[in-house]
């Protein structure tokens, strides 16, 4: 049976790994999709645990309390104010540019070749606007609340 | 006759899926010659292979015989018709073509039916429409995206299949003059086709002559990956019944994006009650 302080235990160090996260987001902001969707799916995993722990935690657990409050305001002031703004930017300008650059090209008489490596461009485009439906869902979750 | 046609188009298609090895983003086979299993007229045959031979989407072709049946495999790309149909708005559902041999089949069928006119609603290249007018059927074919009309205008040279470009909600059907029409109804039930089909239905039923003597034809689905509707027929069950339409029956049938896909496009074809 897990026990309090287990479960206490296991949150400090999930918050650990989200701020840990955040530092290297912090220093190279260059995140590969693989990359965006982890981090995201990190938040929303530490911000579920942070909200079903608040409704079960004992009154007497004051540590746990603490610990909560403040992965909650680093989720709110890092991420929610700083990361995801500057994820959504980068998707939308790096989608902006691959699409004027996939229409500049001359489509006509593009040899086999020239067309197949084309369309792995346009695969990333498509991958990358997928990427930011995802990132959006998450702003409108933000603006729900 | 025409469901062995189906029924062997989709086997061919099958294996051609497990023996393809190439990189196009869109590909297709046309028999090469009329045989025991693809019975087609010969001058059909080879309007098919015209049709797909001067359409620019497709940049290669090679022979292979695949189960038996020599063929011409067409390797295409519609990524740029993508590209401008995401950045315009103009469509619900961007365009990927049904095969050439699944048009063909589909029109047949509708001339079986005893309908007249085709009219191809969100005709992406006009393939269908294409096909109605090698069997003698007059057709049409609308489509909202300008660069496709472009394209269709540029194949409808040698045979007329009427490309308009316009919204197909806002269409006066009643310029074309129409006796005994079915329409095809582009997209996925779950990807803008209720919505579509519904405005056409709107106008088509606000028309005396026509209330009650048009076909219909839907482009549904089986898989898993939509939505299903509760009244099923591959997500059109509920429009089928709101409409007062009656259910003739389905054929399955490949199209681009169903090539890596167990389950092929089911065309629902259904009529005014």
């Amino acid at each position: 049976m897990t026990s309090d302080e287990d479960i206490s235990s296991m949150f400090s160090s999930e918050s650990q790994k989200l701020k840990n996260l955040f530092d290297t987001t912090d220093s190279n902001f260059d995140m590969n999709i693989h990359e965006i969707i982890e981090t995201y799916y990190h938040v929303m995993n530490v911000s579920s645990m942070a909200t079903m722990l608040k409704q079960q935690a004992h009154s007497e657990s004051k540590d746990l309390m603490n610990k909560i409050q403040e992965t909650e305001k680093l989720i709110s002031e890092r991420f929610d104010s700083v990361i995801h703004p500057k994820i959504m930017e980068k998707l939308s300008t790096s989608i902006q540019e691959l699409a004027q650059n996939l229409q500049s090209r001359n489509s006509t008489n593009k040899s086999k070749e020239e067309t197949e490596n084309d369309a792995k461009l346009f695969d990333e485009l498509r991958e990358k606007m997928s990427t930011k439906e995802f990132v959006e869902q998450y702003a409108n979750g933000l603006s729900d609340d | 006759m025409i469901e062995e046609l189906a029924k062997n188009l989709v086997e061919l298609k099958k294996e051609f899926a497990q023996i393809y090895n190439g990189k196009s983003q869109i590909q297709e086979v046309i028999p090469k010659s009329p045989s025991e299993l693809f019975s087609i007229n010969k001058s059909h045959l080879e309007l098919l292979h015209q049709f797909v031979s001067s359409n620019p989407i497709y940049y290669n072709s090679f022979e292979q015989r695949i189960d038996s049946i020599d063929c011409v495999v067409y390797e295409g790309d519609i990524n740029k018709y993508w590209l401008n149909s995401i950045q315009h708005g103009s469509s619900k559902a961007p365009f990927s073509p049904t095969w050439m041999m699944s048009s063909y089949i589909a029109a047949l069928f509708s001339k079986e039916l005893g309908y007249s006119e085709v009219i191809d609603i969100g005709s992406g290249d006009g393939r269908i429409a294409y096909c109605a007018k090698i069997l003698d059927m007059e057709s049409y074919s609308i489509e909202i995206d300008d660069m496709l009309v472009d394209l269709q205008n540029t194949l409808a040279s040698t045979l007329d299949f009427h490309p308009f470009c316009s919204d197909a909600v806002c269409f006066d059907y009643s310029s074309l003059h129409l006796s005994k029409p079915i329409f095809f109804i582009g997209g996925l039930a779950q990807m803008g086709g209720v919505s579509l089909a519904s405005g056409v239905l709107k106008s088509i039923q606000s028309l005396s002559n026509l209330k009650n003597k048009t076909g219909w034809v839907f482009a549904g689905t089986l898989s898993k990956k939509y939505t299903p509707d509760p009244k099923n027929q591959a997500g059109w069950g509920t429009l089928i019944e709101e409409n007062n339409l009656k259910y003739i029956r389905s054929i399955s049938l490949p199209a681009a994006w169903t090539f890596r896909e167990s389950d092929d496009v089911q065309y629902i074809f259904a009529e005014s009650n």
